[in-house]
């Protein structure tokens, strides 16, 4: 029986299909292994909220992967679009909102959490399609630095908007869920973050896998030529600014109404935290939704885990205090290893450091051995690689 | 066959000082294989960009089958009817070559299955005998491959007038056969195409009508036969004595 199955493992390697089939369940597994993560009673809530962290900036990191990696557009506003959920969800649910021109007025008593989230979305969008709108003639250099000084703008004006924001000291929303035990209620905030983060990949799952992720893609690689295939640039730049900035408003109004953090605060909005967000879709790989999930994910975990470093000291060693273990207290150091894989990564492994396993279980290195088996044997290649320019 | 109605009136385009392309008019009616020809600089290049929209022109207008195009977008312009490749081929390297077939078949025609249209690319990259290479990254093709992609992508527009920018620059010559047989299948299915093309040999073995260009206006506009002998072409070409 185990050789049988040891065959079938075997044909199925062999074979794209197989291996597609077998990358579905090993996702399968690691899906049931987040959903019984939580009812594990050796967890602490400490675990569970690192957990809850990461779902949170893989979906920045996906969503980054879909505008920049995708799409082509390397934006640093990401982290100023999930503040504007956040900002305005907040603000909503305290202050209200008054249209006296339209005759619309939401006082905070007839908003719901909910309500408050979706307008905080809504309005993620609608700044990002004036983003979009003002980066059409943008690209490249130009349009990271507009996007930086997009985001400096939004910051430094929740900073000084103190009487309103709350300033440094951050802006507390209203929180989503009303539930006294605390343990219960981490785990149903493990349990909607880790549904958001599915639900968020599987709609841009369908995007890319769609004819406008074709356009996108296009799009990336030579806007000029997409264009005269027939692309409408204008429409789709604005569509993925659109869409990206609706999922991290959305997701940041989610987390920050304390499902993950009780405040969102304007240092969160920091290039800093910007470029965390793109370090972790680089590592994990920017092409790819569930590369840059999957590297936001493990790198949190890792930061956090790598907080403090223990060494067993081998051969009976002990330290001067007389403890048998070396304790680092890695600070801002793991930063630094962390830096030093970026490094690795980008000069290495320009696809992400998980580039190597999709690339297995996608079968495209089979793709290869295939157009290498289906050239002519008379040659005709051998003449055709003789004019190749580059 | 599809309509075919091109007309350029009095086309104009300046980049500060430079007269890159200076009043130029002349329309095309009829699937004809239209060379256009010219020294470095002519202005071919950006008549081009004109057409397909790439540049809005300082002055003049473009029409094709009845609808003015001149400053709209490439896209609108492709999906008009008006297809061009690139003088320095512009593959969508990271992506496949079936993707890059499917791009201008989903531009063109949105409603479409997508099975039908890798069916349909499938068999141009089959007639440009590139389509063993179907599943390959377009990063991982040959200069003269990507070319026979470029001429591929067109088909899937299924465009009136196609415009090929230097065709045949810096292909090898087996793979020049497969461009002249494109063009020849292509003019025969009732499309008109302007071929531009420093290769002399081949525009006039392909032209039915030529166009010369030279410091941005066209000085010449008919047989090629014809053109070949005229003085303003040959003085383009040649230069002309300082004695005369």
């Amino acid at each position: 029986m185990i050789v049988g199955l040891f065959t079938r493992f075997e044909r199925a390697i062999d074979d794209g299909i197989g291996r597609r089939k077998l990358g579905y369940a090993v996702l399968g597994l690691v899906i049931v292994f987040f959903l019984w993560f939580p009812n594990d009673t050796s967890q602490s809530n400490y675990a569970k909220t690192v957990f809850i962290s990461g779902f949170f900036y893989a979906i920045m990191s996906s969503s980054w992967a879909l505008l920049a990696g995708i799409a082509g557009q390397f934006s640093f506003g990401h982290m100023a679009f999930m503040g504007i959920g956040a900002y305005v969800a907040g603000l909503i649910a305290r202050d209200g909102l008054m249209f006296a021109s339209l005759g619309i007025a939401i006082t905070p008593d007839s908003i719901s959490s909910v309500g408050a989230i979706v307008i905080g979305t809504v309005a993620a969008g609608l700044v990002g399609l004036v983003i979009g709108w003002l980066l059409l003639r943008l690209r490249a250099a130009y349009l990271a630095l507009f996007t930086i000084a997009f985001s400096e703008l939004f910051r430094i004006a929740m900073l000084t908007e103190y009487d309103y924001t709350g300033g440094s000291n951050g802006l507390s929303l209203r929180p989503l869920l009303q539930v006294a035990d605390v343990d219960t209620a981490r785990q149903i905030e493990y349990y909607l973050m880790f549904g958001l983060l599915i639900a968020c990949l599987l709609v841009m799952y369908r995007v890319v896998h769609s004819p406008i992720g074709i356009f996108l893609r296009a799009m990336r690689e030579d806007e000029d030529a997409a264009s005269a295939l027939g692309v409408n640039v204008v429409r789709y730049k604005i569509l993925v600014f659109v869409f990206t900035s609706m999922i991290v408003g959305l997701a940041g109004a989610i987390f920050y109404s304390d499902v993950g953090s009780e405040r969102i605060i304007p240092e969160q909005l920091e290039v800093l935290q910007m470029s965390l967000i793109i370090a972790y879709a680089v590592i994990g790989g920017m092409e790819s939704l569930i590369g840059a999930a999957a590297g936001a994910f493990i790198s949190r975990y890792l930061l956090e885990a790598m907080r403090e470093v223990v060494i067993t000291l081998p051969f009976g060693l002990t330290m001067a205090d007389g403890s048998d273990a070396f304790v680092w207290e890695t600070g801002a150091w793991r930063f630094a290893l962390f830096g030093l894989v970026m490094v690795f990564t980008l000069r290495y492994m320009r696809n992400g450091l998980l580039y190597p396993i999709i690339n297995w279980f996608s079968g495209r290195d089979l793709i290869m051995k295939e157009t290498v088996a289906k050239r002519k044997p008379d040659g005709d290649d051998l003449a055709l690689a003789e004019d190749r320019d580059e | 066959m599809s309509e075919i109605n091109l007309e350029l009136n009095r086309i104009a385009k300046r980049f500060g000082g430079n007269q890159a392309v200076d009043h130029v008019s002349f329309s095309v009616t009829k699937p004809q294989l239209i060379g256009m020809i010219g020294p470095n600089g002519a202005g071919k290049t950006t008549l081009t960009n004109l057409m397909s929209g790439m540049l809005k022109p300082s002055s003049g207008t473009i029409y094709l089958n009845g609808r003015r195009i001149d400053g709209r977008a490439p896209y609108d312009v492709t999906r008009a009817g008006l297809g061009r490749t690139f003088q320095i081929t512009r593959a969508l390297n990271r992506m496949t070559v079936m993707e890059n077939m499917l791009v201008p078949g989903l531009a063109h025609d949105p409603g479409a299955r997508q099975a039908d249209l890798e069916a349909r690319a499938r068999q141009i990259l089959s007639l440009l005998t590139i389509d063993h290479l179907t599943n390959e990254f377009s990063r991982a093709l040959s200069g003269g491959q990507r070319k026979l992609l470029e001429l591929g992508r067109l088909l899937m527009l299924d465009p009136s007038v196609i415009i090929l920018d230097e065709p045949f620059a810096g292909v090898h010559p087996r793979l020049q056969e497969t461009i002249y047989n494109y063009i020849h299948r292509v003019h025969e299915d009732g499309k008109a195409i302007i071929l531009i093309s420093h290769n002399m040999g081949a525009v006039f073995e392909l032209s039915q009508r030529l166009i010369v260009l030279n410091f941005g206006a066209l000085i010449a506009d008919g047989d090629p036969q014809q053109v070949k002998n005229d003085p303003a072409v040959i003085d383009a070409y040649l230069g002309h004595d300082e004695d005369d």
